[in-house]
């Protein structure tokens, strides 16, 4: 063989080939070392990839790394006496990453390495370490703590739960103007948290409150994952929000020189919504601050030129006609008027932002959420004086049904419960750090501190129902536990209707909730209905409550008519007869008739009566 | 009996869908628990379903159920006679490699003399197999040299060569595996893999009534639309059983009864028995809407209006349930007749 037939090793840089070498493995290596002595700069990663016997360096942005401890000959690189130094702080994390003790590597580059978890893990063929277990974690999840008694399953739920939390989401929140916003009043922070809760300092954006929370039933009214609230603990600020909704409107250009005005409307304007829906507007045709609002009050006034240009009148310059296109509040909703925000655009055209507060107590069927998972919807608030209690006198504010632990395997939520209530006795936050402890030394530690201070070691107190003033027979689990408010409320997705808008095409019901839409009645409801044999009931559906219309229909021929109401009598436009018929049809079956006839396809319709 | 007879106008089609769909969408989700667990051969459950709901010519895991004739059944040693017959010994299973020349149109075989013995053949059976698909045959030991007669071009050659491998040297084409097995009343019985009815009854000593199959397709081709209909109801009563669900067996004997309607067997979909229904409206509302409405058109169909889906179309009260009876005699009439009937006085 030919010396340039060896090289068959292909070497991309950044996705396009570069060069061929003989020992891409070798190759790697080679650049490896380099970044490690510093030659290469520490953001080149280097991936051989042994089916393909491709080599791919990478130094493009947008990659995902992730730092690991370089471990040579089976012996760590970060030896005992460097972390002792980064113990005393003499040297920090970044004269770590000069001196090639710590590296970072991309997804690709990971392919290539073994990595130890702990320093006892490593083997004579190990490449590199963790530099803590709790660092494959991403934000989420190194957020949650004692994730490793938990199920896997609950982990995504538990990390999307985090996204949809209320809290402080930013320190400026009354210079924004944010389309939608959730502020929780009293945020708290975890009284035991996580490293990467600590590193991100996330306590100066809380997301949460820590709730007093008992694993008990209330009279079947916490069933399949219900929580009963303490109404006592609500009035007190507890969940209490403020949800922010941004309505904005600006003065558009349209095509020949007009131009929406932002102004109270007057009457004549086509589409006027009466003068009460703009009393509450100032003489800008804005609203003004602190105004309480309710569902259907005109927020920003503004006027626009008709869809379809005007017919050029004999007299000149007719009075500009007009057609009413005011912001107005979201069905369901209310509030006061928190801000408005009065600009120009880009465009040079103005721009009104008016901000809604709403104040969002809990109310039934508001959606809760531990950091393990565990969702919950209000299905009770009570009164203190009919929750139970201890001897202390304590009351929870939050009872969760026992059922929902079992089952999930969240054995996290309980030992959370237990690490905050001695937390919140010792006075300290703890550590509740993936795979940093043990679950049961944890245990003892929180019973020696329950104990202490003259609570059961396992978190079971003597509980009284508030109703009958009885004492349960058997000890209840209490704790403290930090829970989100997720901003799935019942307010934002309460929706009724009886009659309503209606589609211009079909004439049946709108869909969705910002339309004031139904309920759709789909195809399996109808098979249940005709399995059933209930035939009115089907038609009161598909017809009476939905798309009902008369038409004509010609006895003669059997085509569509009309009624002149010039000569009081109905006529066929086909064939001039004036014998015709009322008749009751759906007015998706009129637009079907329509259709068939673009196809040049005639139908007649033979009429019976019954 | 009175109270077990369906009422009329009750919608049997519509709950006997509902009762066959509610078990599939239980099973389907019951897919991924027993992921992994699959030791049986034979296709069960939704797969299994949908088979034959739609018809199709050829089962994914065909298998057969041979009875014997009365006489023999508790015979082993004849039942292991026939058993013989029926599985199918190609070349390739009786040789231990072979090498191609496709330009002189040479193929040798290594035959392998443990196997054959095994299947108890001789190598004469298969020489005269060979031969009889037209080439020059050459035993020497235990290589076997075939030639082809004519010299054909080296695609057609292959071919030849790859179709004298699968020849069969005995048993039935199709069944790939033949087992005897043993009933509670100790009679023997054979179970195979793969289906051959038509051949297989051509063998001395099977009971041509009690011969079985879940080739839905060979039964209707052996024995016609009424054991396939019979087949269709037993086989999806039994999956539905099987997967621990349960179905009144009266609604599977419908859909079967739907399905062999037309006198062979369709498939419940849009080239069976939906794409076949009476109404145009039926028919345009399912699938390929403009293609049904253009070829009413052509023949100038005319829709009576008697099925559900258009009389929920255009709006009427459906002739199912409540909405079935009719007044046979209106109140007007009712007043005619009863003027007729004074003028009369």
């Amino acid at each position: 063989m030919t010396e340039d037939k060896k090289e068959n090793c292909r070497v991309y840089l950044n996705g396009k080939e570069l060069t061929r070498v003989a020992d891409g493995a070798a190759f790697a290596e080679e650049i490896r070392k380099n970044r490690r002595q510093g030659v290469l700069s520490g953001e080149v990663n280097v991936s051989f990839l042994k089916k393909l016997n491709e080599v791919h360096i990478n130094t493009d942005k947008g990659r995902v790394r992730v730092p690991y401890i370089i471990v040579e000959n089976g012996v760590s690189k970060f030896t005992p006496e460097l972390r002792s130094k980064v113990a005393n702080k003499e040297v920090d994390f970044n004269y770590l990453l000069r001196r090639g003790i710590i590296e970072y590597l991309d997804a690709e580059e990971e392919e290539n390495i073994l990595a130890a978890v702990e320093e006892k893990d490593i083997g004579p063929e190990t490449t590199h370490m963790l530099v803590d277990p709790a660092s494959v974690l991403g934000i989420t999840m190194g957020v949650n703590v004692y994730p490793e008694h938990n199920q896997m399953g609950r982990h995504s739920i538990s990390s999307n739960f985090m996204k949809q939390s209320q809290g402080l989401y930013a320190f400026n929140f009354g210079n924004r103007y944010d389309a939608r916003a959730f502020l929780l009043y009293y945020p708290q922070t975890p009284l035991v948290t996580s490293v990467a809760f600590r590193t991100l300092n996330l306590k100066t954006h809380p997301n949460g409150q820590n709730f007093v929370v008992a694993l008990a039933t209330y009279y079947g009214n916490n069933m399949k994952d219900a929580v009963i609230l303490n109404k006592a603990a609500v009035d007190r600020g507890l969940g209490r929000s403020i949800f922010y909704r941004t309505y904005s409107d600006e003065e558009r250009r349209y095509p020949g020189g007009q131009k929406d005005k932002i102004r109270i409307p007057q009457p004549s304007t086509e589409g006027f919504l009466g003068e009460h829906a703009y009393s509450k507007l100032g003489d800008d045709g804005i609203i003004e601050k602190e105004t309480l609002v309710e569902e259907g009050d005109v927020l920003i006034g503004k006027t626009s030129p008709p869809r379809f240009l005007e017919e050029q009148t004999t007299f000149g310059i007719s009075e500009e006609k007009t057609r009413d296109n005011s912001v107005t509040l979201r069905m369901g909703e209310d509030g006061v008027i928190d801000n408005v925000l009065i600009s120009e655009t880009s465009g040079a055209t103005k721009i009104v932002k008016v901000r809604v507060r709403h104040i969002a107590i809990p109310e039934l069927g508001d959606k809760f959420a531990s950091r393990h998972g565990q969702k919950g919807v209000v299905g009770l608030i009570v009164n203190q004086e009919d929750m139970p209690f201890t001897k202390d006198g304590i009351v929870p504010d939050l009872l969760l049904n026992p059922h929902s632990l079992p089952s999930r395997m969240t054995a996290g939520h309980m030992l959370e419960m237990l690490g905050v209530k001695a937390a919140s006795l010792a006075g300290k936050p703890f550590d509740g750090t993936a795979f940093s402890s043990n679950g049961f030394d944890e245990m003892a530690k929180f019973g020696e501190i329950l104990e202490g201070n003259g609570f059961d070691k396992f978190g079971d107190e003597e509980l009284y129902d508030g109703r009958s003033g009885r004492k349960f027979r058997a000890k209840i689990f209490t704790g403290v536990v930090y829970y989100n408010r997720l901003y799935h409320m019942a307010i934002t997705h309460m929706q009724v209707r009886s009659r309503g808008p209606v589609q211009i095409l079909t004439r049946q019901p709108t869909e969705g909730k910002a339309r004031g839409g139904g309920m759709r009645f789909g195809e399996m409801e109808r098979d249940a209905l005709v399995g059933n044999g209930a035939s009115l009931l089907i038609k009161e559906r598909m017809l009476d409550q939905s798309d009902k219309t008369m038409i004509w229909v010609c006895k003669n021929c059997g085509d569509i008519g009309y009624f002149n109401y010039i000569k009081n009598t109905p006529v066929c436009p086909s064939c001039g007869s004036n014998s015709l018929e009322r008749v009751e049809i759906s007015n998706a079956f009129k637009l079907l008739l329509y259709e068939i006839k673009s196809l040049h396809i005639k139908t007649n319709m033979k009429l019976k009566s019954e | 009996m009175k109270e077990y007879s369906i009422q009329p106008g009750e919608a049997v089609g519509v709950v006997a869908a509902e009762s066959i769909g509610e078990p599939s969408t239980q099973m389907l989700l019951r897919v991924f628990h027993s992921a992994g667990i699959s030791s049986a051969v034979v296709t069960t459950g939704l797969p299994r379903i949908l088979e034959i709901i739609d018809a199709r010519k050829k089962p994914k895991s065909p298998i057969m159920h041979i009875n014997l004739v009365k006489s023999i059944e508790k015979n082993y040693e004849k039942v292991r006679d026939i058993r013989k017959k029926v599985e199918e010994v190609k070349v390739s299973d009786l040789i231990k490699g072979f090498t191609e020349n496709l330009k002189s149109g040479s193929m040798t075989l290594d035959l392998d003399r443990e196997k054959m013995s095994l299947y108890e053949i001789n190598a004469r059976s298969v020489i005269s197999k060979i031969e009889a698909y037209g080439t020059d045959t050459e035993l020497v030991g235990d290589t076997l040299r075939v030639k082809v007669k004519k010299k054909e071009d080296l695609r057609s050659t292959r071919v030849s060569f790859v179709n004298i491998r699968a020849l069969s040297v005995v048993g039935v084409p199709g069944i790939l595996k033949a087992i005897v097995e043993q009933s509670e009343d100790g009679s023997f019985y054979i179970t195979t893999v793969g289906s051959n009815i038509k051949d297989v009854l051509e063998i001395e000593g099977v009971d041509k009534e009690r011969v079985f199959s879940n080739n839905i397709a060979e039964i209707m081709d052996a024995y016609g639309v009424e054991a396939a209909r019979n087949v269709i109801a037993r086989d999806l009563y039994s999956t539905i059983i099987a997967e621990g669900f349960n179905t009144s067996f009266r609604h599977l004997s419908l859909i079967a009864d739907a399905m062999c309607f037309y006198g062979t067997v369709k498939g419940v979909g849009r080239h069976g028995v939906a794409g076949l229904k009476e109404s145009v409206f039926a028919r345009a509302a399912f699938e390929e809407t403009v293609k049904h409405f253009v070829n009413a058109a052509i023949f100038s169909e005319k829709d009576e209006l008697r099925g559900v889906a258009e009389n929920i179309l255009i709006g009427k009260q459906v002739p199912v349930g409540t909405g079935f009876v009719k007044l046979a005699v209106k109140k007007e009439d009712l007043k005619k007749i009863k003027n007729s009937d004074k003028a009369r006085e």
